[in-house]
């Protein structure tokens, strides 16, 4: 039983834009997998469709064997942790009360309410801020930190959820290089050491290269090409970042020749 | 080699877009005449106001002598009107506590409770505070209840406007950070939606306080407790030394809260 | 630790952050103490709900169809001094925004005294200005205009004052550079630059306005307010509900109008 599975998946907006134009893939448990592309390629609605953030117009997904519909959204979503762009924390809010947001479905609601939590969550809480080497900035607001900081926290919030897939949107989109580095190390170390499955979005060509497992190639809402980084040739690269109309396209070749 | 290229290009200029209709003067022609009919209308006599301006010296100088003999009766009602303030402000907060979420497009559970929840806070704000403070009278009797009520019910109409509308105006990120956690909704407003709007929260709550401290005031000419009744008695009797002292109470009273919401707000913001 | 409730918050020490605590408990001493004061009492309350049912049940009786051409006639006296009076008090707190501007006026000394003057003429609430007014013109609309233009001018040349006071000094001193005197300095530069967040106060103020406007009646200074505390008073139920509909549609009506004029001056569909 994959982690995740994905069959004939489009997802329209109501503006008309056709983000996604039937994929299937398959994410097997335990695996790292990039998905490449350039923007509007339909990665992102992919990831927040698996989470349940948006609602597929066709097709179905299944995480772990459980389909994904409406009714188990939150079990699901304890399940499926996520990881932003824009880190997503809530600013004013301690780092470690962000971090604790990730328990909140694996409790009863009425204690998170008024902002109770058990010592064992607390326990979780740590140990996923040291785990992202944070714990000294545990009651620091979050809007305090460094991106980058910020991230290990979006990242620690994620582990706290004890996910078994991790889905990470862009994840070292607004770092800087050694960040990016740092974050997308910390991603790899988790899925080989704790056995989450690890999805993440990236246009950073090299990045995929070396962490992933897999790369699944997008490009205007289909996927293609999915194989390992080192099936991944100039020509599928040129398959995956080809733009729509553009025959000679230079900027493509000048950007291939530095991938 | 000429580094700015001056010769004339082959293409000719391209002619101005028309010039867009300038609006303004119809609105302002239309204003004034409106204006002009309301006051024709209304039957307002400028002779009446100019008189009215000449007597207006000699009428405000019968306030120029405040008689201060009943003082702490005044204070005493001032601090009654005070605490019905209070009292109608904290029910206001507790209303809209629990409906300004539903009533916030982006943590509304459903449609339904979206709407309902935003007709009732409207139901409440359309409501005039005197007329829910007569209708509180006449079920509880006169004194400085119904007059906290009709406060609370009213002013949780435009507290629970401004709290959603903040809650609306929060950043999707946030929101669909702690929703990816699969937070439900009582999770989502204390996670994501409070802590991100308590400082323009509290601004709000002091602005009703202070508008609900004016407001106090003046319900008691319904016979709803405070001040009002006797400001209204001693007009009545154009008793203006008692007046001019009353105002006066009310005026301060007023002025303080002024002051001291506008420094709580300075030092929150 | 192990004495420690298993719940703690998330702080180092797993209580509640002192602020909140101390506040809470402020607002609650507060609250106690007054509630005698205001004569808070839960079974009271309890007891009334029989009441007040039998009120609303009263309220729905076959409405006064007659009386409907008088109530139209007193609301639109409403709506009008409304209009007449925010736009009164626009014209009259412009000169005195400009004087009560730290940077536009022309002494220091006629700005402290403009805006404390201003900040008086806000202070009391428009019903306490309307009582003064009538025992001094007598009743009618007048006096409810008056009193409205009153407080307005308090509100909006305080508004006027702040916005000529951020203005961008840059567009100040290009008009000045070109020789202009001091009004057109004022009306140039300062002027225009305030006005976006005009229109949007100014419905602001007319959603306050209205409202005030429908309870000035009370104290003879027009509108339908006065129709409205008399229909209690008779327990003219059959007019009281008509009454407040027309109050709830006007208001209404403005709020929502003013609510679409606002975000699409947002999106800048306007200006």
């Amino acid at each position: 039983m994959s982690a995740i599975s994905v069959q004939a998946l489009t997802k329209r907006y109501p503006n008309g834009f056709l983000a996604l134009k039937g994929v299937d893939a398959e994410i097997k448990t335990g695996s790292f997998t990039v998905v490449l592309g350039p923007s509007g390629a339909g990665k992102s609605t992919l990831l927040r469709l698996m989470n349940g953030l948006e609602t597929p117009s066709t097709g179905s997904i299944s995480i772990g064997g459980q389909t994904l519909d409406g009714k188990q959204l939150r079990s699901i979503r304890a399940k499926v942790a996520m990881v932003f762009q824009q880190f997503n924390l809530v600013d004013r809010l301690s780092v470690i009360t962000n971090v604790l947001t990730g328990r909140l479905a694996h409790r009863s609601w009425v204690g998170s309410v008024f902002y109770l939590f058990r010592k064992d969550d607390m326990g979780i809480a740590q140990e996923a801020l040291t785990r992202v080497a944070l714990l000294d900035k545990a009651w620091s607001r979050a809007d305090k930190l460094s991106g980058g900081q910020q991230q290990r926290v979006g990242i620690a919030r994620a582990l706290a959820q004890r996910p078994e897939v991790i889905l990470a949107d862009e994840p070292v989109a607004s770092l800087d290089p050694v960040s990016s580095e740092e974050i997308m190390a910390l991603l790899r170390e988790i899925c080989d050491r704790d056995g989450i499955t690890v999805v993440v979005n990236l246009h950073q060509v090299e990045l995929a290269r070396r962490f992933a497992d897999r790369i699944i190639g997008m490009n205007s809402g289909e996927i293609v090409f999915d194989g390992t980084p080192t099936e991944m040739t100039q020509s599928v690269l040129r398959t995956i970042y080809q733009r729509e109309g553009i025959e000679d396209d230079n900027s493509l070749d000048m950007a291939l020749a530095y991938a | 080699m000429k580094l700015v290229d001056t010769t004339p290009s082959a293409v000719p200029a391209a002619t101005l877009p028309p010039k867009p209709r300038n609006p303004l003067p119809i609105w302002v022609a239309a204003t004034l005449a409106i204006l002009w009919l309301i006051i024709i209308d209304l039957d307002i006599s400028f002779e009446v106001l100019a008189y009215g301006v000449a007597d207006m010296g000699e009428y405000f100088s019968r306030y120029g002598q405040p008689d201060f003999s009943d003082l702490s009766r005044y204070l005493a009602l001032m601090g009654v009107t005070l605490a019905t303030a209070l009292w109608g402000t904290t029910l206001a907060l507790v209303v809209a506590f629990f409906l300004a979420p539903l009533a916030a497009r982006n943590f509304a559970p459903n449609p339904i409770a979206y709407r309902l929840a935003r007709e009732t806070l409207n139901f409440m704000r359309a409501m005039p505070d005197l007329l829910l403070a007569l209708i509180f009278v006449s079920a509880l009797g006169l004194g400085p209840l119904p007059g906290a009520l009709a406060l609370g019910v009213h002013t949780a109409g435009f507290l629970g406007k401004f709290f959603a509308e903040s809650l609306e105006r929060i950043d999707n990120g946030v929101c669909e950070g702690v929703a990816s956690t699969g937070a439900n909704f009582p999770q989502m407003v204390m996670y994501a939606g409070w802590p991100s709007i308590l400082r323009e929260a509290l601004g709000y709550v002091l602005y009703i306080l202070d508008r609900n401290v004016r407001m106090a005031s003046v319900l008691g000419l319904v016979g709803a407790g405070g001040i009002g009744l006797a400001l209204h008695d001693t007009l009545r009797l154009f008793e203006y030394g008692q007046s001019a002292a009353l105002i006066l109470v009310i005026l301060a009273t007023i002025l303080i809260i002024d002051y001291a919401s506008a420094w709580l707000r300075r030092r929150l913001g | 630790m192990t004495t420690v409730s298993t719940w703690r918050w998330p702080t180092p020490d797993g209580r509640p952050p002192l602020p909140l605590l101390a506040g809470m408990t402020v607002l609650l001493a507060m609250l106690w103490l007054t509630a005698p004061v205001v004569e808070v009492d839960f079974v009271r309350l309890a007891g009334s709900f029989g009441k007040m049912i039998d009120f609303a049940a009263q309220m729905f009786v076959a409405p006064d169809w007659a009386y409907v051409p008088q109530l139209l006639a007193k609301m639109l006296e409403t709506i009008e001094m409304t209009l007449l009076g925010t736009a009164i008090a626009i014209v009259i707190s412009l000169p005195m925004g400009i004087l009560a501007a730290r940077n536009a006026t022309p002494h220091v000394a006629v700005y402290r005294v403009t805006r404390d003057l201003l900040s008086l003429m806000r202070a009391l609430p428009e019903l306490v200005w309307a009582l003064v007014f009538v025992s001094a013109v007598g009743l009618g609309p007048l006096p409810g205009v008056m009193a409205l233009a009153f407080v307005t001018v308090g509100f909006m040349g305080k508004f006027f004052a702040e916005s000529i006071e951020v203005v961008d000094n840059k567009a100040v001193e290009g008009v000045r550079a070109h020789g202009a005197g001091w009004l057109q300095v004022r009306l140039f530069a300062m002027l225009p630059q305030a006005l976006p967040d005009f229109v949007g106060t100014v419905m602001y103020i007319l959603d306050h306005n209205l409202r005030a406007a429908a309870i000035l009646g009370l104290v003879g200074a027009g509108g339908i307010g006065y129709d409205l505390v008399m229909s209690m008073r008779l327990f003219q139920y059959e007019r009281l509900l008509l009454i407040a509909l027309a109050i709830y549609l006007v208001v209404t009506v403005l709020d929502r109008a003013s609510d679409r004029l606002r975000s699409r001056i947002i999106h800048g569909k306007v200006l």
